[in-house]
C-alpha cells in the first residue's frame, strides 16, 4: 500500500502551503474576528514583489524575504489604518464587506501594474532534491514548513507570554474593556495586521517560487482554501490552523486518491461544512463550551429608510414600462433586462440577508438550480417553457432551502461561510453529475423564451417579460414585508435570542424565507437559460453571487426597491463606463468601500 | 534630368493622381471599416484577450501595408465582456444596433459566445468565433463560423504522434475539466483506440489548480507508459514539474494549447523532453509561418508568438478576406464567408470553409519536442 | 402554600462549565400567583439559571417542571407557547422595528389564524396564508394590534405617543418598558424579570416597581432577579439567595435579609446587603 504513504504525504505538503494563508487568517480573526477576504490579495502582492526583487532587482534571498515582508506589512498597516480602522464603530458586516472591496482594488492593482499573463519565479534555494517514498521534495518544501511551523509556534508564545501578546488577546475578548485597562487598541490592531500581511507576502513569495508561477488569479484560490482551513481548526487559532490546514490537504489528496480529480475541491468543502455543522468553533474546541454571549449589537445598521411614495414608485415603474415603446436601442434594452434578472437575484438576497440577517455568499447556486431544471425539463421532456421556468423556481425553493439548511444553525460570519462553501459545491456537483448536467460540456439548445405558444425574441418582448415578472415579484416581496412575517423575519435578524425567546423557531422561518427567495431566484436563473441558450457550470458563479451582495448593500438592506435601483445601478454603470476598460473592476472594488464606509444603510436605507 | 526619369516623373505623378481620385471616388471611404470584438479584457481570462490583440494588431499592419480593404483602413473595437455571458450578449446588441460594425469577431469561451449567438443571428450579424471550441456553436444559426480547430481533427493527430510515432500503448491524459477539455479528450480517447493503445486512466482537472501531486500517484498506479496532457500552458507546466517531483519517468506528449514561450519559461528543466503536437513551429518552412514569426518578434521585442496569437492573426486575415469579397454589407459578408477561398493560415495552411459546418476541415501538423529549453522539430529518436 | 402543584418546579438543577460549577443542584418551587426574587452577588449563577429555565440554555443535571409537566431542555420558542417569558438582563428588543412590532412579536405565538397547526406543510400554509391574508387573518392581526394599544397604554404617555418609533431611537428606560410590554403581550402564565430596573434612576424604579406590584395583583406568577433590595424586600412573597451557584437561603425577606450565610457571602464578594444600594424612593 505504498500509494498511501504517497497520498499521506503529497496531502501534508499540500498542507503545508494553505498553512501559510491558514495562519495569516487565524492571526487577524484572533484579534479582530474578522474573516480577512483580502489576505489572498497580500498574498498576490507578496509574490509580485518577490518577482520584482529575485527577477529584475536579483537580490540574494534574504533581501528578498526582507523586502517582501516590508512591502507586505507596509500594505496591511495601510488596509488596516485607511480601510478597516474607520470602521470598527460600524456594524459587523461592515469591515467584511471592506474586505471583499479591498481585495478586488489590490487584485486589479496588480493586474494593470504587471499585465495578467503568468510569469516564472525562480526559486533561490539550490536545485536538491530529497526522496520521500516514491517522490521527492526539495529544500523549499522544508523551508516553507519551516516558515508555517515557526510562525505558528512564535505567534503561539507571543500571545500567550508576553505583554503585547496579552494585550492582543484581551482586545480579541473585549475592546471596551481592554481600553479602559489601558490597551492602546489601534497599536495591536496595528501589529497585528502588519504581522499577518507580512506573512501573508512571504508566503505568496514562497508558494510563487514553489510552483514557479505567479498570476493574478492566485490570490482568490488562496483565499478560499485558507479560510476553509482556517475553521476547520478553528478560527482564531493559530496552531489550530496549522492542524486544519494539514487535514485539509489530506482530505483532498484521499479524496483525488478514492474518486479522482474532479471531486478535489468537493472535498474541501464538504470537510468545511461537516465541521461547520458537527463543531462550528472548530475541531479542538470542547463541544459544550458556555454558549457564547450573543452582542446585542446587531449585524445591520440601525437606520431610518428613505420612503418612497407610492405614487413615485408607480411613476417609475410605468416609466420603465413604456421604455421600448420609445426609439431606445435594443442594447439598452439588453442592459435593462440584465438588470432586471440581477434584481430578482438582489430581491431574493436582500430578504434573506437584509430582512433576515443570513449574508449569503453562494446565492448564485440558486440560480443554477433554476437554471438546469428549466432547461432539463425544457429540453428533455418537452415542457412547455413557462412552466419549465416556474417549475426552475420551485426546485430552487425546495432543493436550495435544503442545501443551505446546515447553516441556519451558524451566526455571524460563518453563515457567509457556510453559504460560500455550499454554493461552490452546488457549482462542482453541477459539473461532475455529467449524467444529468453534462458536465463541463453543458447544455446547448436550450429552446428559447416563448409564452402560450409565442416565442419572445424581439429584446423588447423579452423587456417586457422580464420587467414584468420582476414586478409581480417585487409586489410580493413587498406584501410579505407587510404580514407578520415581515416583522418575523426582521426580528430574527436584529435578535435571535430574543426571537427565539418569543416562539420564532429559526429553522422555520430561516426555511420559509429562502423558500420565498429560492423562488425568485430559480425563476431569474430559469429566464437567463433561455435567454442564453446554452449554460454549463461556469455560467452562474461566486463573481454573480459577490456582485448579488453588493446590489443588495447599495440599495439597503432588506430594501425591495433599493434592490432594484441597486441592480439598475451596478448593471447599468459598468455598460456606461466601458470605455474605462480595464478599469472598471478597479472603479467596483472602491465604490464597495466606499459605500461600506460612508453609507454602510444602502442608499435608499436598511428596512 | 534624363527623358527616362522625366516619363517615369510624368507617368509617376499621373498615376499618383488617379489612384488618389479614385480613392476620393469611394464616398466615406476616409472611415475605417470596423469590426466588433467581444472577449476578455479584464477577470480570470485577461491574459488571452492581451493576446489577442497582439494578433489583430499584427495582422492589421500587414493589411494596411498590402493598401487595406479596398484602400479603406480596418479597424477593430474590442469591448470587454470579461468572457461573462451576461456581458457579451450586451454587447451583442450593441453591437447589432451599432450600424458601423460590419462583423464580430469573438468570444473567448462557449458559454459566453454560444449565449450570444441568438442576438447575433437574429439581428444578422456575423459571429466570428475562432477559440471557442464547442461542436454546437456553428449550430446556432448560418451567422455563425468558426475557425476553431475542430477538435475531431485535432485529436487524432495527437494520437498519431502519440500511439503511432512514439509508440506509446498504454496512455494516461490529464485534461482541463471544460467544454473544450472534455470534447477533446472524448476526440482523443477514440483516435487512440482507433490507433490501438490503451487508456488506462483520464484525470479532469479545474484550470486553476495548482496541486497535481495526488493527481500524479493516480496516474502512476495505472502503470502507463505514457501522459497526455491536454492542457493550456500554465497548467501544463506544473503539471510536467511535478511529474518530475512525483518521480514519473514517463514520455509526455501534449496537446498544441500548451504551446507558447510561456510553457518554457514556466516550465524550466523539467519540460525538457516533452513532445508537443503543434500546428506550426519556429523553423516551419512555410512562408505563412516565417512571415508571421518575424514580423511579431520584430513588432513585439523578440517575444515569440504563441498558439493564442496565431489564432487571432489567422482571424483578422480571415475576415479581411472575407470583406474584400463582400463588402461591407452585413448579409453579404455572411454569403462572403462561404466564398473565402485558400486564405494563407498559420493554423491551416490555408483556409476554406465548409459550408455545411461553417468551419474549417483539416490542419496543419507539426510534431515538436523541447530540445535544450527550445521547441525543435522531433527527428523520430526516443527521448 | 396550598397543597396544589407548584406552577414552576426545580429539582437538582445543575450546570458546569468546565471546572466552574454555575449552578449547582438549585431546587425550587413558585406557586401560582406568587412573586419569588432571586438575590446573589454577581456571578452567583442567577442570570444562568434563568437561561436554563427558559430553555436558552440546558441543564446537565436535574428536571424542570412547569404546572406538573417536565420542561426540561424545552427550546425557547416552544417554552413561549407554553406561556413563558422572560426579558433579559442587558435589555434585548429589535433596534430595527417599531414599538408595535417589538410588542406584537410578543404575541406571536398566540398567532392561530395565520399559523394553521398543521404538521408539515404548516410554514408553508404560514406564506401562503401571509401572501393571501383572508378576512380571519386580518382580523386577528387588528385585534392584536388593539391588544398591545392597550397594554401600552399602561405606560402612560412613555410609549404610546412614539408607537411608530423604531426600538433604537428610544431611551435606555423606555427599552426595558417595551420589553416588559413585550412579555406580557405574550399573555404568559410565568414571567420571569432579569434586573428589569437596572441602569433606571430613582423615578423610573418606582414607576416599574408599581407596574410589578400591579401585575402581580392581577395574579401573574413571577421570578424576579433584583438588585435593588428594597424593591425586592416589597415585592416578594419569598426571597432565594445564590452565591456561587447554590441556594444559601430561602425564606421571607426580614429573615434572609439577617441571615449570617447571606451577610458573609455579600461581604465576601464586597457590598452588605443591609444598606440597600440606593435610597428609598418617596412612596
Amino acid at each position: 500500500m505504498s500509494s498511501w504513504l504517497d497520498y499521506t504525504i503529497n496531502g501534508l505538503i499540500v498542507g503545508n502551503v494553505y498553512a501559510l494563508v491558514a495562519v495569516g487568517l487565524a492571526l487577524i480573526f484572533g484579534v479582530s474576528r474578522l474573516i480577512n477576504f483580502a489576505q489572498g490579495s497580500i498574498y498576490l502582492v507578496g509574490a509580485y514583489v518577490g518577482w520584482v526583487a529575485v527577477v529584475q532587482l536579483r537580490t540574494p534571498l534574504v533581501v528578498t524575504v526582507i523586502l517582501v515582508a516590508a512591502v507586505a506589512a507596509l500594505v496591511g498597516l495601510i488596509i488596516e489604518r485607511f480601510g478597516l480602522r474607520p470602521l470598527q464603530n460600524s456594524v459587523r458586516i461592515a469591515p467584511l464587506l471592506a474586505t471583499i472591496g479591498i481585495s478586488f482594488v489590490l487584485d486589479q492593482l496588480v493586474m494593470l501594474t504587471f499585465s495578467p499573463n503568468p510569469r516564472a519565479l525562480p526559486s533561490q534555494l539550490p536545485d536538491v532534491r530529497f526522496q520521500i517514498g516514491t517522490g521527492t521534495i526539495g529544500p523549499l518544501d522544508l523551508l516553507i514548513a519551516g516558515v508555517g511551523i515557526t510562525s505558528a509556534l512564535l505567534l503561539f508564545v507571543f500571545l500567550r507570554y508576553t505583554k503585547l501578546g496579552w494585550a492582543v488577546r484581551a482586545t480579541a475578548q473585549d475592546r471596551d474593556a481592554a481600553m479602559q485597562m489601558g490597551v492602546d487598541v489601534n497599536r495591536v490592531n496595528q501589529t497585528v495586521f502588519g504581522i499577518a500581511a507580512a506573512l501573508g507576502g512571504v508566503s505568496g513569495m514562497l508558494v510563487g517560487m514553489y510552483y514557479n508561477q505567479i498570476d493574478t488569479a492566485m490570490s482568490l484560490q488562496a483565499t478560499l482554501k485558507g479560510v476553509v482551513a482556517e475553521v476547520v481548526g478553528g478560527a482564531g487559532n493559530v496552531p489550530g490552523a496549522v492542524v486544519g490546514s494539514m487535514l485539509l490537504g489530506l482530505v483532498e489528496s484521499y479524496g483525488v486518491a478514492a474518486f479522482g480529480t474532479s471531486y478535489r475541491n468537493l472535498f474541501a468543502f464538504l470537510l468545511l461544512i461537516v465541521v461547520l455543522v458537527l463543531r462550528p468553533n472548530g475541531l479542538f474546541a470542547s463541544a459544550r463550551q458556555a454558549p457564547p454571549e450573543p452582542l446585542t449589537g446587531t449585524f445591520i445598521a440601525p437606520s431610518r429608510p428613505v420612503r418612497l411614495p407610492r405614487w413615485a414608485l408607480a411613476i417609475a415603474v410605468g416609466a420603465f414600462a413604456l421604455l421600448p415603446l420609445l426609439p431606445v436601442s435594443a442594447y439598452v434594452l439588453q442592459t435593462l433586462i440584465n438588470a432586471w434578472l440581477l434584481g430578482m437575484l438582489a430581491l431574493s438576497l436582500t430578504l434573506v440577508a437584509g430582512t433576515v440577517g443570513q449574508v449569503s455568499l453562494g446565492h448564485a447556486a440558486l440560480l443554477a438550480i433554476g437554471a438546469y431544471t428549466s432547461a432539463l425539463l425544457s429540453l428533455r421532456l418537452a415542457v412547455p417553457v413557462g412552466i419549465a421556468i416556474i417549475c426552475g423556481g420551485l426546485m430552487s425553493a425546495a432543493l436550495g432551502t435544503l442545501l443551505i439548511s446546515p447553516s441556519f444553525r451558524l451566526r455571524g460570519h460563518y453563515v457567509s461561510i457556510a453559504t460560500l462553501a455550499i454554493g461552490e459545491i452546488v457549482s462542482l456537483v453541477i459539473l461532475n453529475w455529467e449524467s444529468v448536467t453534462n458536465g463541463p460540456i453543458g447544455l446547448s439548445g436550450i429552446p428559447p423564451l416563448s409564452l402560450f405558444g409565442y416565442e419572445l425574441t424581439s429584446a423588447s418582448s423579452v423587456y417586457w417579460f422580464s420587467f414584468a415578472v420582476m414586478v409581480l415579484l417585487a409586489l410580493l416581496q413587498a406584501r410579505l414585508l407587510t404580514s407578520h412575517l415581515g416583522r418575523s423575519f426582521r426580528a430574527i435578524r436584529d435578535d435571535d435570542v430574543a426571537a427565539r425567546a418569543y416562539g420564532l423557531g429559526l429553522n422555520r422561518y430561516k426555511a420559509l424565507a429562502f423558500i420565498f427567495g429560492g423562488f425568485a431566484a430559480g425563476v431569474s436563473g430559469g429566464i437567463a437559460a433561455h435567454l442564453y441558450s446554452y449554460i454549463n457550470h461556469e455560467t452562474f458563479n461566486t463573481q454573480q453571487s459577490i456582485l448579488a451582495l453588493t446590489v443588495v448593500i447599495l440599495g439597503g438592506l432588506g430594501n425591495v426597491a433599493g434592490a432594484i435601483l441597486g441592480s439598475v445601478a451596478l448593471v447599468g454603470l459598468p455598460e456606461a463606463f466601458r470605455i474605462a476598460a480595464e478599469y472598471r473592476i478597479l472603479i467596483y472594488g472602491i465604490v464597495l468601500l466606499l459605500l461600506v464606509r460612508f453609507r454602510p444603510q444602502g442608499l435608499l436605507g436598511t428596512i | 534630368m534624363s527623358n527616362l526619369d522625366r516619363r517615369t516623373l510624368v507617368k509617376g505623378s499621373l498615376a499618383a493622381m488617379l489612384i488618389g481620385a479614385s480613392r476620393a471616388a469611394f464616398a466615406d471611404s476616409s472611415e475605417p471599416i470596423t469590426l466588433g470584438v467581444s472577449g476578455p479584457l479584464t477577470g480570470p481570462n485577461a491574459q488571452y484577450g492581451s493576446q489577442w490583440k497582439q494578433g489583430f494588431d499584427l495582422a492589421l499592419d500587414e493589411i494596411h501595408a498590402a493598401g487595406g480593404i479596398n484602400g479603406r483602413k480596418l479597424a477593430y473595437t474590442f469591448e470587454d465582456s470579461q468572457s461573462d455571458p451576461r456581458q457579451s450578449v450586451a454587447i451583442a446588441q450593441k453591437f447589432v444596433s451599432d450600424l458601423k460594425i460590419v462583423m464580430e469577431l469573438g468570444d473567448f469561451s462557449s458559454p459566453a459566445s454560444m449565449a450570444a449567438s441568438p442576438i447575433y443571428q437574429r439581428g444578422g450579424l456575423v459571429q466570428f468565433g475562432f477559440t471557442n471550441s464547442h461542436p454546437d456553436f456553428t449550430k446556432g444559426g448560418d451567422f455563425m463560423w468558426s475557425t476553431s480547430v475542430s477538435q475531431a481533427d485535432e485529436q487524432p493527430l495527437l494520437a498519431q504522434y502519440a500511439v503511432r510515432h512514439l509508440g506509446l500503448k498504454k496512455l494516461a491524459v490529464l485534461h482541463q475539466n471544460t467544454d473544450w477539455g472534455r470534447t477533446s479528450r472524448d476526440y482523443f480517447v477514440k483516435a487512440a483506440k482507433d490507433d490501438g493503445a490503451e487508456v488506462v486512466v483520464t484525470e479532469g482537472y479545474i484550470a486553476d489548480e495548482r496541486d497535481f501531486r495526488s493527481t500524479l500517484v493516480r496516474v502512476r498506479d495505472a502503470n502507463p507508459d505514457g501522459l497526455v496532457l491536454i492542457s493550456y500552458y500554465s497548467d501544463g507546466a506544473l503539471i510536467a514539474r511535478q511529474a518530475r517531483q512525483v518521480g514519473l519517468t514517463q514520455t509526455i506528449c501534449a496537446a498544441s494549447s500548451v504551446y507558447s514561450p510561456k510553457f518554457l519559461e514556466l516550465g524550466g528543466d523539467s519540460v525538457e523532453g516533452v513532445h508537443i503536437g503543434t500546428r506550426y513551429f519556429p523553423e516551419d518552412p512555410r512562408p505563412e509561418v516565417q512571415k508571421f514569426i518575424t514580423s511579431f518578434k520584430a513588432k513585439y521585442n523578440g517575444v515569440e508568438p504563441d498558439a493564442f496569437n496565431a489564432y487571432s492573426y489567422d482571424a483578422m486575415n480571415v475576415a479581411a478576406a472575407a470583406l474584400r469579397i463582400g463588402g461591407t454589407d452585413r448579409k453579404a459578408i455572411r454569403d462572403a464567408f462561404a466564398k473565402v477561398k485558400d486564405v494563407p493560415s498559420v493554423i491551416f495552411g490555408s483556409v476554406t470553409f465548409d459550408v455545411e459546418t461553417r468551419r474549417v476541415k483539416g490542419a496543419m501538423n507539426a510534431e515538436l519536442v523541447v530540445r535544450k529549453g527550445q521547441f525543435a522539430i522531433w527527428d523520430g529518436k526516443p527521448t | 402554600m396550598t397543597g396544589t402543584t407548584p406552577l414552576l418546579s426545580l429539582r437538582g438543577v445543575t450546570r458546569t462549565f468546565g471546572g466552574l460549577t454555575a449552578v449547582d443542584h438549585i431546587d425550587l418551587d413558585l406557586g401560582q400567583g406568587e412573586l419569588v426574587s432571586i438575590i446573589g452577588p454577581n456571578g452567583a449563577g442567577k442570570t444562568t439559571l434563568f437561561n436554563l429555565v427558559t430553555g436558552l440554555d440546558r441543564p446537565d443535571g436535574g428536571e424542570v417542571r412547569l404546572g406538573g409537566q417536565v420542561i426540561t431542555g424545552f427550546a425557547p420558542e416552544k417554552l413561549a407557547n407554553y406561556g413563558v417569558a422572560r426579558t433579559f438582563q442587558l435589555g434585548r428588543v429589535f433596534g430595527n422595528l417599531s414599538v408595535m412590532d417589538n410588542v406584537l412579536i410578543g404575541a406571536h405565538a398566540r398567532l392561530k389564524a395565520v399559523k394553521p397547526a398543521v404538521p408539515l406543510i404548516g410554514p408553508l400554509l404560514e406564506l401562503g396564508l401571509a401572501l393571501l391574508r383572508p378576512s380571519s387573518v386580518k382580523a386577528e392581526e387588528e385585534r392584536l394590534r388593539e391588544e398591545v394599544r392597550a397594554i401600552l397604554a399602561r405606560f402612560g404617555e412613555r410609549l404610546l405617543p412614539r408607537i411608530d418609533q423604531p426600538a433604537y431611537s428610544l431611551s435606555y428606560a423606555n427599552r426595558r418598558r417595551v420589553e416588559i410590554a413585550r412579555a406580557l403581550a405574550l399573555k404568559p402564565r410565568l414571567l420571569l424579570l432579569d434586573e428589569p430596573t437596572a441602569g433606571m434612576n430613582p423615578t423610573e424604579t418606582a414607576e416599574m416597581q408599581a407596574l410589578i406590584s400591579e401585575l402581580k395583583a392581577e395574579g401573574l406568577t413571577i421570578l424576579l432577579i433584583e438588585h435593588k433590595l428594597d424593591m425586592v424586600m416589597r415585592l416578594s412573597d419569598r426571597v432565594v439567595v445564590m452565591d456561587e451557584g447554590k441556594k444559601i437561603a430561602e425564606g421571607a425577606g426580614e429573615e434572609v435579609r439577617n441571615d449570617r450565610k447571606v451577610i458573609e457571602a455579600y461581604l465576601g464578594h464586597g457590598l452588605s446587603p443591609a444598606t440597600s444600594d440606593e435610597r428609598e424612593p418617596a412612596a
